[in-house]
């Protein structure tokens, strides 16, 4: 019997329209079908100079498909080239161009013999999902539009991959929240993806000291080959630091890393911390005296959430993990070192991790799971359901999100611990009412 | 009364074996016996019905609808070549793009949306390319479309281990649906012990050689002047037992799911007929 994936958390691959988006100055092309471009793009945040349902596409049809669409993909880069001015044009193959085998790399390659920034990058859904079309995306940046730069390393740059942009809600508050941590020690963030980027950062990738990836598992495809292409160190973070015990625990790291002052390091974290905790010990009664929260909790999102509120929680906050969910189809090679991330948290606990794709299966594991009072669940709009079927406090943050609005907040550092905490509250506070 | 049923056949094979060959002289037969025959040739360089229409004129239906923006008409794409044989090739893309499956799948779907299936046929015959690489060039035989196939084959190891290849496709589209496999036709190569080592593999298959042809240079004479046996030398041995053949399918009532054999099987009829020397021969 077929398998049925019941409320799914990740796209096809050509969500690495997404990612090409998130790069200001890079314009994708689709050659894909009909459609493709218009169902990748639920969701709000997507309007602006190059939007959606205006990224030029080949529409292939049948005839494109039994006859090839090579000429028609020519086609319609020559016209994009001509109609709309962007600094880097990214192809994206979907499924059909890819099964016929058209050559749209060598239909790039031209283009770019003749001097025009035009590159390739696989979005075929059956090859992966968005999470790897973000990897593919970069991966042709890579070797297609810097291949011929020659590394001038400048010292304290740092290339920051982290959060996929776009399909995290909070993926600009995050970049931004990095980029202010980074220079609060002295570093340079350069970061491709968000306002005032873009395309010039995309062309100081090979120049930077070393590579940072924030993420659980996204980004190391990449940061390995900026290694093997360009000699750059990577250093790989993979828990999103929220709150004040992994922020400075990234601080320290990052700092070690790069080699800087210790004493310096110290002096931020220590005031970065005095500040956090004055907050802290301000609300410290409803976090203490609250006792309509039960102290288990549920993250069912993808990793880099699920993995970075549960340290959080249980690190900063003494909430213990029910049943954790890390919800994108992690590639296998990376699941074990993921998995041994939840079993580093303090206070000797672990937590329990599943790699599930499947909502149905997730919301049936919460339903036979005892809380011991009202849980907390933070997950997508998905969760609503059993939220409620639960009576559940509950937080949604990942994608699919409806019914709230995140323009440029983050959970990130000290201050977005605070912020997770407001959040987190505001839902508790409720049912004082 | 009940309303009348085409036969639909299919004919694999080898590549090169003779497979259009074949059909267009079989056609030629059943159409001397007075059916009415329409041949869909599935192969892109569209080449099944030449001998028929005494040339390559035709336009093929993927040409039609590249050329035409979905207005395709059906007499653009259907000649009538020999004593009224109906004949029609799906064409392709160029060779090394595209994909040539899902032109099969495209042309084969045109042809039934734009009637081309009329009650007046008795038989139609799809004449599909050698290897049958992916599901597109199963198109004739999936649900709905040919029930009855035919393999031509000949006493050589590639051409029987295609054979047996193809034997696998109808087993699994025998599961699902009423295809099945009518007998091997062999197009002799001269082989030694060829017809014994024929009859073995049929039988093997669980199906039987339904006619043995025997290899006859006035074939490609004839091909050579772009006509069929029976149309280029009517009263020769050749046209005779492609008339023979005609009435063996027309007469046909051994019908069979195949039970494809394992290499090692293969290789053991090959060596009990003698072709061991072969079958070193092949090795790679």
């Amino acid at each position: 019997m077929a398998k049925t994936l019941d409320q799914v958390r990740y796209k096809c691959a050509l969500g690495g329209i997404q990612t090409v988006q998130s790069i200001e100055g890079a314009l994708p092309i689709l050659h894909a079908g009909p459609g493709c471009s218009d169902k990748l793009s639920t969701g709000y945040g997507t309007s602006g100079h190059f939007a959606p349902r205006i990224f030029p596409c080949s529409n292939l049809s049948e005839k494109e498909v039994v006859f090839g669409g090579e000429e028609r993909l020519k086609e319609l880069i020559e016209n994009s080239l001509r109609i709309i001015d962007a600094d880097l044009y990214v192809v994206l193959t979907g499924c059909s161009s890819e099964i016929v085998g058209d050559d749209a790399g060598e239909v790039t390659s031209r283009f770019r013999a003749s001097g025009k920034p035009v590159i390739q990058a696989s979005g075929a859904g059956f090859k992966g999902s968005n999470y790897m079309g973000y990897e593919w995306v970069l991966e042709s940046i890579i070797n297609q539009y810097l291949d011929e730069i020659e590394p001038a390393p400048e010292k304290g740059l740092v290339n920051v991959f982290a959060s996929l942009p776009q399909h995290d809600p909070y993926w600009h508050g995050n970049y931004d929240a990095l980029e202010t941590l980074l220079a609060k020690i002295g570093l340079k963030a350069n970061i491709i993806f968000g306002y005032g980027r873009g395309v010039k950062n995309v062309n100081r990738i090979p120049h930077a000291e070393f590579n940072l990836v924030v993420s659980p598992w996204l980004g190391m495809e990449t940061a390995k080959l900026l290694e093997e292409r360009f000699e750059t160190p990577y250093l790989h973070y993979p828990n999103l630091p929220i709150g004040a015990y992994e922020t400075s625990a990234f601080l320290r790291e990052v700092g070690n890393f790069a080699e800087l002052d210790t004493d310096k390091i110290n002096a931020v974290i220590e005031e970065n911390e005095r500040r956090y905790y004055y907050f802290i010990e301000r609300f410290a009664d409803l976090f203490l005296e609250n006792r309509i929260m039960s102290k288990r909790f549920t993250v069912a999102s993808e990793t880099q959430y699920t993995l970075g509120i549960t340290k959080f929680l249980v690190n900063d906050l003494g909430l213990f993990p029910q049943k954790q969910f890390a919800m994108e189809n992690v590639p296998g090679k990376y699941r074990s070192d993921v998995k041994s991330q939840f079993k580093e948290l303090r206070f000797g606990i672990e937590a329990d991790i599943s790699f599930e794709t499947d909502g149905y299966l997730v919301h049936e594991a919460i339903r036979r799971s005892d809380y011991l009072g009202y849980p907390l669940i933070i997950g997508s709009a998905w969760e609503k359901k059993i939220a409620k079927e639960t009576s559940a406090h509950f937080l949604p943050i990942s994608w699919p999100l409806n019914e709230r609005l995140i323009i440029n907040s983050s959970y990130v550092g000290y201050e977005g611990g605070l912020k997770l905490l407001e959040d987190i509250y505001s839902v508790v506070l409720t049912r004082f009412n | 009364m009940g309303k009348k049923i085409i036969r639909q056949v299919a004919i694999y094979g080898k590549g090169g074996i003779g497979k259009s060959t074949t059909t267009q002289n079989l056609t030629a037969g059943l159409i001397e016996m007075g059916k009415k025959v329409m041949v869909v040739g599935c192969d892109p360089k569209a080449d099944s019905t030449r001998l028929l229409l005494g040339g390559l004129a035709q336009k093929t239906v993927l040409d039609s609808m590249r050329d035409s923006e979905g207005d395709v008409q059906l007499d653009r794409i259907m000649r009538t070549g020999y004593k009224g044989a109906k004949c029609v090739e799906s064409g392709g893309p160029e060779p090394g793009v595209g994909c040539a499956g899902r032109g099969i799948i495209t042309s084969i779907g045109l042809l039934e949306r734009l009637g081309a299936y009329t009650d007046d046929l008795d038989y139609v015959f799809y004449d599909v390319l050698g290897d049958v690489v992916c599901g597109g060039f199963a198109m004739p035989i999936r649900e709905g479309k040919a029930k009855e196939i035919y393999i031509v084959a000949s006493g050589e190891m590639m051409a029987l281990y295609a054979a047996n290849n193809i034997a696998k496709g109808i087993w699994r589209y025998a599961q699902k649906g009423g295809v099945r496999l009518g007998g091997i036709i062999c197009n002799s190569r001269n082989v030694d012990r060829e017809n014994e080592l024929l009859r073995a593999f049929a039988k093997e298959l669980g199906s039987w050689l339904i006619y043995f042809v025997p290899r006859d240079n006035i074939v490609q004479h004839a091909e050579i002047r772009r006509k069929t046996v029976l149309e280029y030398k009517p009263e020769s041995n050749q046209a005779r037992e492609y008339r023979s053949l005609a009435q063996a399918i027309e007469g046909n009532e051994h019908f069979v799911i195949p039970k494809p054999m394992t290499q090692e099987r293969l290789e053991e009829i090959l060596v009990e007929y003698g072709l061991m020397d072969l079958v070193e021969d092949y090795k790679i």
